[in-house]
């Protein structure tokens, strides 16, 4: 189990779908966007992005963005 | 069976008789001309009949996405356009940063679209996967470019990948453009209206199939390592920062740029991103948001006197909306106010007056030519047009001109650069004529140490005996150091067809990472396609010079690559290396040298029979 919650800063992310090609790329075996369990839509100065039911927190999606728009944040120790 | 990489098929489309079939990708083509570029080079050289007029229905528009396109390789988005072009005349390639439409097209099954005839009304090609459809655009027809972009966006949902033209396109403004999702351009020397004289408003796409690729082991190993070299780049943060105004730190003032800047928007796949979503902060257009292609293009007024930016941004999201190239917008309009001033226009026909700094009288003249009205409809035809209309005399008011366009590099041109190198040369030397980003190379940046040449020149995929061609007297102290821009241009040339065939973008942000040793790697690797190094470079000489043949048999001559006469009189251009004033005989040395190392005959230019025997180009 991870101990990260999966932190999306929209503000930075440009549309480039490089998490969804790698998310995709992982659990399909193809560069599939519309498989993946990250989805992310831009439009103009807005940006959407959410996790399907899918979505394990692998956080592959993370690794892959070079944009700083996804951050792993470190879950605090249950008290 | 597929290789990877490939979609698989190409989708052919004939508006006339509304006919719509798909056909199985020829891999053995594909093998042959790499894909991308190069096979849309292939299709087109095959589909276009030698003579065919540019605007008339048998004019094929031809689209390409390489196989590279759709995998996660950085900035692998690119999409191609080989067309007869109205203002040239010639066979050109069109190219543009694919955004979400290259992935998509990709990922509906295609990796090319061939459209032939001409559509009774206005239409838009509709492509959703296996669903394709010739759907009635009358809702589209008069619109602008991001209008017609936002319905379809609007009817379709997103993400849905959108090619469109303006107004200028649909009244077959020569110097008109198709744009890629609002934001990229596609085709100086009037693609827009080779679209529009389809009646094709646009075409929009969806795709859910996905791409693979042949050996995923390497590509993860290879990719992982690239990956790593782009995240190890100490510049790249200034790079995703700035964009491309990291290149012209003097053109628009930081602080001024950070102040409208709303977001960075990147291709699909690009690790970097250079296209920029602006809002004009303050001042009568205060809260307009401007989405383009970089936002060095939203300054291009301010080259041509425009004193205010806000009022520069106005006037290009106008140029653009139209779908107007805005460096041939302005070189029009500054020969119409010479021949205003001299008298050639009468002031009858001026109902306003030509103030190239104006935004207002910019705004009215680009309304004018789009929808050609009054005046604008002599100016709408180009420099050709107002040759024809205003005779000879009008010609000595125009500025350089090159295939019958504006270059955009130059003395007298947008931006007065007078180093003479390999985006000088290339403006006259590709077959598309005058283009941003022709002929890259080091010589991009001025008084660059020769030193440093034969690195890039690798890089690019030169061979080692060409380098010495390129750069005579380097490895010798006792001999003159001397550049052949010609020789070099050549593999300029081959370099960005390398990019184009693969899919790779071409802006130094990205293409900086790659080089030619790698791209045969990363294309075996997709693709299962066996090729090193030197397979590469013989497929990429049979692209370009298969493209030199279609406009050959255009009647493409040499006469046509002369350099314009006024970019040798004073302040004309300058030797890239002594900086001494270039001259004319320098000047034909130079071609001669490009046609040379192309395989080309040195005085015509016209492919040698040797050369096409050993590209496997001779005609059976």
């Amino acid at each position: 189990m991870v101990n990260y919650d999966i932190q999306v800063y929209t503000q930075m992310c440009t549309g480039c779908l490089r998490c969804q090609l790698v998310c995709s790329d992982l659990y399909t075996k193809a560069f599939n966007p519309s498989e993946a369990r990250i989805q992310v839509i831009t439009s103009g100065a807005d940006c959407s992005i959410h996790f399907t039911e899918a979505c394990n927190e692998c956080g592959v999606c993370v690794d892959h963005c070079f944009h700083g728009a996804l951050h792993k944040i470190k879950r605090e120790a249950e008290k | 069976m597929t290789a990877g990489g490939f979609a698989g098929s190409v989708l052919y489309v004939d508006l006339t008789h509304g006919k719509i079939e798909k056909g199985p990708l020829d891999l053995a083509l594909a093998e042959q001309f790499i894909g991308g570029f190069g096979l849309t080079v292939k299709l087109a050289y095959d589909t276009i009949k030698p003579g065919t007029e540019a605007l008339s229905p048998g004019n094929p528009i031809i689209f390409g996405a390489g196989p590279l396109v759709g995998t996660n390789l950085p900035s692998t988005s690119r999409v191609y356009v080989v067309t007869k072009l109205p203002t040239s005349g010639t066979i050109g390639w069109c190219g543009g940063g694919g955004v979400n439409f290259g992935y998509l097209l990709k990922n509906a099954g295609y990796d090319h679209v061939v459209i032939e005839g001409r559509a009774d009304r206005p239409v838009y090609l509709k492509i959703i996967d296996d669903e394709v459809e010739i759907c009635d655009a009358g809702f589209l027809w008069g619109r602008g470019v991001e209008q017609t972009c936002e319905a379809l966006w609007e009817k379709f949902g997103r993400p849905t990948g959108v090619i469109s033209i303006g107004q200028a396109g649909e009244n077959l403004v020569p110097f008109s453009m198709a744009f890629i999702d609002r934001l990229s351009t596609l085709g100086r020397g009037g693609f827009g209206a080779v679209m529009g004289s389809k009646n094709l408003k646009g075409i929009m796409v969806k795709g859910s199939r996905g791409i693979k690729v042949a050996d995923r082991k390497r590509y993860k190993t290879l990719s992982e390592t690239f990956l790593q070299t782009i995240r190890d780049y100490p510049y790249l943060k200034e790079w995703q920062d700035l964009g491309l105004v990291k290149s012209f730190p003097t053109m628009i003032p930081e602080e001024t740029y950070k102040r409208m800047k709303k977001r960075r928007v990147a291709c699909v796949s690009c690790p970097i991103g250079c296209k920029d979503v602006v809002e004009i902060p303050d001042g009568d257009f205060q809260g307009l948001l401007k989405c383009t292609s970089s936002v060095l293009n939203l300054y291009t007024p301010v080259l041509y006197g425009f004193k205010d930016y806000r009022e520069s941004i106005r006037c290009m999201a106008t140029l653009d909306s139209y779908g107007l190239d805005m460096f041939e917008f302005f070189g029009v309009m500054g020969l119409a106010k010479a021949l205003a001033d001299h008298g050639l226009i009468s002031k009858d026909s001026l109902d306003t007056e030509i103030i190239i700094d104006s935004l207002q009288s910019m705004e009215i003249w680009a309304r004018k030519i789009s929808l050609r009205e009054g005046l604008g409809h002599i100016l709408a035809e180009g420099f050709n047009g107002i040759f024809m209309e205003f005779g000879q005399e009008a010609k000595k008011f125009a500025p350089p001109l090159v295939k019958g366009m504006h270059p955009y590099a130059g003395p007298g041109c947008a931006i007065s650069w007078d180093l003479f190198g390999t985006m000088e040369l290339g403006q006259v030397l590709d077959p598309r004529g005058p283009h941003v980003g022709s002929g890259g190379s080091p010589t991009y940046f001025a008084r660059r140490p020769l030193e440093v040449f034969p690195r890039h020149l690798t890089r690019m995929g030169a061979p080692k005996e060409a380098i010495e061609r390129v750069l005579p007297g380097l490895e010798s102290p006792d001999q003159k150091q001397e550049l052949r821009v010609g020789r070099l241009l050549t593999y300029s040339h081959r370099w960005f067809s390398t990019l184009g065939c693969l899919g790779i973008c071409a802006r130094a942000a990205i293409n900086r990472f790659y080089n030619a040793s790698l791209c045969a790697e990363f294309y075996e690797a997709v693709t299962g396609i066996k090729t090193d190094l030197p397979d590469l470079r013989k497929r990429i000489d049979r692209v370009w010079t298969l493209l030199r043949m279609a406009n050959v048999r255009e009647g493409l001559d040499r006469k046509a690559e002369a350099l314009p006469e006024k970019w040798f009189e004073a302040p004309g251009f300058k030797d890239y290396v002594t900086e001494k004033p270039l001259d004319r005989r320098e000047s034909e040395q130079m071609i001669e040298d490009y046609y040379e190392e192309c395989g080309w005959d040195r005085k015509t230019g016209v492919p040698t029979a040797q050369v096409l025997k050993e590209l496997d180009l001779t005609e059976d």
